[in-house]
């Protein structure tokens, strides 16, 4: 019941109409997404993203396109993914940030040849030879070196504390740092896992003081982030904070006091809001527009992803095996980055730490970390 | 290192109030109908975020904000009450208790959603009900919100204990909760008792909201928890019993703040849920014993 009402219940509501662009043969891509449940946030930006791209194709190129909700449970995405293959022949699916999602839909759109683009970071997810899985957001052993990186090499932590969410997306993200400080020669003195139920942080940063940390490095969720910088800041513990990608997100920035944010630090793909100018302004000015909100890397790794497939479709690939190919086999310069399949359907490949000054809540792109796993 | 342990103590007092008001509420319904409120959780999530969009409507320059909405989070959240108690109880009042909580899970999904889909997914702060500063109790700074917090949570615990104690609605709904058939046959209006008794479980668990909303953030997808947290301090402190379930909520917060502290937060979860299953085991009936006649 708990897994199947959101979907009976938004699937309806979301479902939005198909756009008809122009007179060639329209080609119809499925948006799965995440938008109700723990994932809302991220799944929301994910949704938003694709349909930005998805309203605006190239010229030459119709899509239709529908959207549906995979709210939090592997089976309510299954049948969203079976349901679209079944109504919708799509050449592409917009697929969930989920990891667990992912894994029960990869099989599925494996047998069916159809392309799914999405920004999960489960690394396990083009780990196990599916042809179909292209993913346009760096993966934690990208993100997390940029991460670990930043703190020794530039702010010259010797000492970090790591906590992180006891969720798989926070261990994964410890992992990746304990791995990239342990080559750099750094042993964190602390690693916390928290549960995303605990609402006081306070104790975990006692801890960290106690411990002798000299940074503070976060893998939490974004309600959490937002915690531990306003509570770091309320203790007075005055340690410079390298966090998550949840930090980058402007919601997240929002349950902050900019002077709260002062000395804090994030990795993350992109900042879409940190641009002034250029196109990724362009990006961030139409996104506000079209959705009320500001964007974030997620939204952005959609966008550049589904426009990587309408670039597909706009050379004569009107099939899902020729999307496939297509995404496999070309460079496609995106906002966010240069995109290219490292073989196994890992699309991105540089991260960037973004930094906030303490008087504002949009952040400044400080460090770009280009090709970190070796694929250029 | 004697200031962070004054600091989690009063950390540890203003949660576990906060959860003391969340688990009131809960045990005030138990009471009731003998049958467990599974949306109450998604009602707690409900008023923080009414009480994030009430601090809209004032002026940005009002003072005590938080303080200011309380009246109007407890009004909206009662009415929320007294259409749970429409929606998921009256219609099923001769149903077995099964009935009601499969029900009340729906009303709490349709709450959750309902609020992902008008206000959207993401965490908020709620209004803060002083000021930001701090005030130096024998060479220890306590924050005024955190204080503000323990405050306005005792008084609405008093208050509830004076109003089931001290009063003659009070006397009729414990009569109600104990025996309805002769609470009615007495004349008491069991059903009219009943939807009160949801409404001020809802206004309780506003407040709980608004005093969580601006310390720990609020997120449409917070009611779980909190249910769950209501749950347990419930089972620790005995079925149906209010102070039980206030003893049981401050337990939780104990753990999650000096515990955690002490040794971790995998650590203290593990000790609460060792002392959960001893309590199961020794005290099945809770520590104060069972006040609820049947348990669903």
């Amino acid at each position: 019941m708990r897994r199947l009402l959101p979907i009976l219940l938004t699937t309806a509501a979301l479902t939005a109409t198909p756009v008809a662009a122009n007179a060639t043969e329209p080609v119809a891509v499925s948006v799965l997404v995440p938008i109700t449940g723990f994932l809302a946030l991220e799944g929301t930006a994910q949704r938003n993203g694709a349909v930005l791209a998805l309203d605006n194709p190239p010229p030459g190129v119709t899509v239709s396109y529908q959207v549906a909700d995979t709210a939090t449970s592997p089976e309510v995405a299954v049948t969203a993914l079976q349901r679209a293959l079944d109504r919708e022949n799509p050449v592409a699916i917009a697929a969930p940030i989920f990891g667990t999602q992912m894994l029960a839909m990869a099989p599925i759109a494996d047998r069916a040849g159809v392309p799914l683009i999405t920004v999960s970071g489960t690394a396990k997810l083009t780990e196990l030879g599916h042809k179909v899985v292209y993913r346009f957001f760096p993966t934690d052993a990208v993100v997390k070196v940029a991460q670990a990186r930043y703190a020794v090499q530039e702010l010259g932590a010797s000492k970090p504390a790591i906590l992180y969410q006891t969720t798989a997306y926070g261990q994964s993200g410890r992992e990746h740092l304990v791995r990239t400080l342990k080559e750099l020669g750094v042993e964190p003195v602390l690693q916390e896992a928290i549960d995303p139920g605990i609402r006081d942080l306070v104790p975990a940063l006692e801890r960290a003081r106690a411990a002798g940390a000299d940074s503070l490095l976060l893998q939490l969720h974004s309600g959490p982030t937002a915690l531990a910088v306003r509570q770091a800041h309320g203790l007075g513990i005055g340690l410079p904070i390298v966090a998550g990608s949840a930090m980058h997100q402007p919601t997240t920035a929002a349950l902050v006091e900019p002077v709260e944010l002062k000395g804090v630090c994030a990795e993350t793909a992109s900042s879409p809001v940190s641009d002034t100018d250029g196109e990724m302004a362009a990006f961030a000015e139409a996104y506000r527009k079209r959705f009320g909100t500001e964007p974030d890397a997620f939204a952005l790794g959609q966008y550049d992803g589904m426009r990587m497939v309408l670039a597909a479709v706009a050379d004569g690939a009107r099939t899902p095996a020729a999307v496939g190919d297509w995404l496999a086999g070309h460079r496609y310069r995106g906002l966010a980055m240069t995109y290219v399949s490292d073989g196994t359907g890992n699309m991105a490949h540089d991260a960037v730490i973004v930094c906030y000054d303490g008087v504002g809540r949009v952040p400044a792109v400080v460090k770009r970390y280009d090709a970190v796993d070796g694929v250029k | 290192m004697i200031e962070a342990a004054a600091q989690l103590a009063v950390n540890a007092i203003a949660l576990g109030a906060i959860y003391a008001l969340v688990a009131l509420g809960f045990v005030l319904v138990i009471g009731a109908v003998g049958a467990v409120n599974f949306g109450h959780g998604e009602l707690v999530m409900l008023g923080g975020m009414v009480a994030v969009g009430a601090a809209t409507l004032l002026p940005a320059d009002t003072a005590l904000p938080g303080l200011v909405v309380l009246p109007a989070v407890l009004a909206v959240m009662a009415v929320a009450g007294l259409v749970v108690a429409a929606v998921a109880y009256a219609p099923l009042r001769r149903a077995p208790p099964t009935s009601v909580f499969i029900a009340t899970i729906a009303v709490g999904l349709i709450v959750q959603h309902g609020v992902t889909a008008g206000i959207g997914p993401e965490p908020r702060r709620g209004p803060p009900l002083v000021d930001g500063g701090v005030v130096d109790i024998a060479g220890i700074g306590l924050s005024h919100q955190q204080l503000a917090t323990i405050a306005a949570a005792a008084a609405l615990i008093l208050a509830v204990h004076v109003l089931l104690q001290r009063t003659r609605f009070g006397r009729r709904l414990r009569a109600a909760a104990q025996d309805p058939e002769m609470a009615r046959a007495i004349g008491i209006p069991v059903p009219i008792t009943i939807a009160v008794s949801f409404a001020l479980a809802a206004a309780l668990a506003g407040a709980a909201g608004l005093l969580l909303s601006n310390q720990y953030l609020v997120t449409p997808t917070d009611g779980g928890m909190l249910m769950l947290k209501a749950y347990i301090a419930t089972v620790i402190g005995g079925w149906g019993r209010i102070w039980g379930a206030a003893l049981g909520a401050f337990a939780i917060a104990v753990f999650e703040t000096l515990v955690a502290a002490a040794a971790s937060y995998l650590v203290a979860e593990a000790l609460l849920y060792v002392g959960v299953l001893a309590v199961l085991a020794f005290r099945p009936r809770g520590l104060f014993g069972e006040a609820a006649g049947r348990r669903a």
